[in-house]
């Protein structure tokens, strides 16, 4: 494991499901192991399909450990909620997180996996969206 | 620099699971750590790096070969060295 004393990047994933969201966490966090702060964030305010800046401003909030926050996040107002969420939160913490151009999937792994590593919110952030081109050997 | 040379013998190789259980044990290293598909003829790729590593292409029965160059190489090499001789944490190893 990486130095414990330093904290690790904390990891967002906003879907326009919650249970997408819970479901992309859980495997995020097997991969990751249990030392990274994954939150998911999906699903409107009511519980329907949609999204929730308030929420995924309060997620923002429990994923940082002063090391940053990436966001994943689905299809188009995930993303606009998802900005709007980052002028909700403290000025401080909207600082350090950041919006991933990465695929919701793929990209929550594999930053997962890099943050868990110790990686800086640089580097987790480059990780998840060159997941778009994870090998996959299909050919 | 320190090298092993291991055989993989996980059900389906160096991926998803195993591949995050050998990275993150690598980020626990402050040598440089690379790994190499021997098989494959594919590598060097960053050991500490999820995407890297998958791209290597590990199946079951490839050889690969673990490399550290740094202050801890030696401890690195010994733990990952034992990691994939253990199936990188997987039950079904044999």
């Amino acid at each position: 494991m990486p130095d414990p004393t330093q904290p690790m990047v904390g990891i967002v994933v906003v879907s326009h499901s919650a249970q997408i969201a819970q479901g992309v966490v859980e495997l995020a966090r097997q991969m990751a192991g249990p030392d990274v702060r994954l939150i998911a964030a999906g699903g409107g305010a009511d519980g329907s399909l949609g999204t929730d800046a308030a929420r995924i401003a309060q997620a923002i909030g429990e994923a940082d450990a002063g090391a940053g926050v990436v966001v994943l996040a689905d299809l188009g107002s995930a993303v606009l909620a998802t900005k709007l969420a980052l002028e909700i939160v403290e000025p401080e913490v909207a600082a350090r997180a950041r919006l991933s151009g990465g695929p919701l999937v793929e990209g929550a792994v594999v930053a997962a996996v890099q943050a868990s590593a110790g990686d800086t919110l640089a580097d987790v952030l480059e990780a998840a969206e060159q997941a778009a081109h994870m090998p996959k050997d299909v050919s | 620099m320190r090298i092993a040379e291991v055989d993989v013998h996980n059900p389906s190789g160096l991926h998803a699971r195993p591949a995050a259980t050998f990275v993150r044990a690598a980020a626990g290293f402050r040598s440089q750590i690379s790994i190499r598909n021997v098989t494959r003829g594919s590598g060097p790729a960053n050991a500490k790096s999820l995407l890297a590593v998958l791209g290597c292409g590990v199946e079951r029965s490839h050889r690969i070969a673990i490399s550290a160059d740094g202050e801890d190489e030696a401890a690195a090499i010994e733990a990952l060295q034992a990691l994939a001789e253990g199936g990188f944490g997987e039950a079904a190893a044999s």
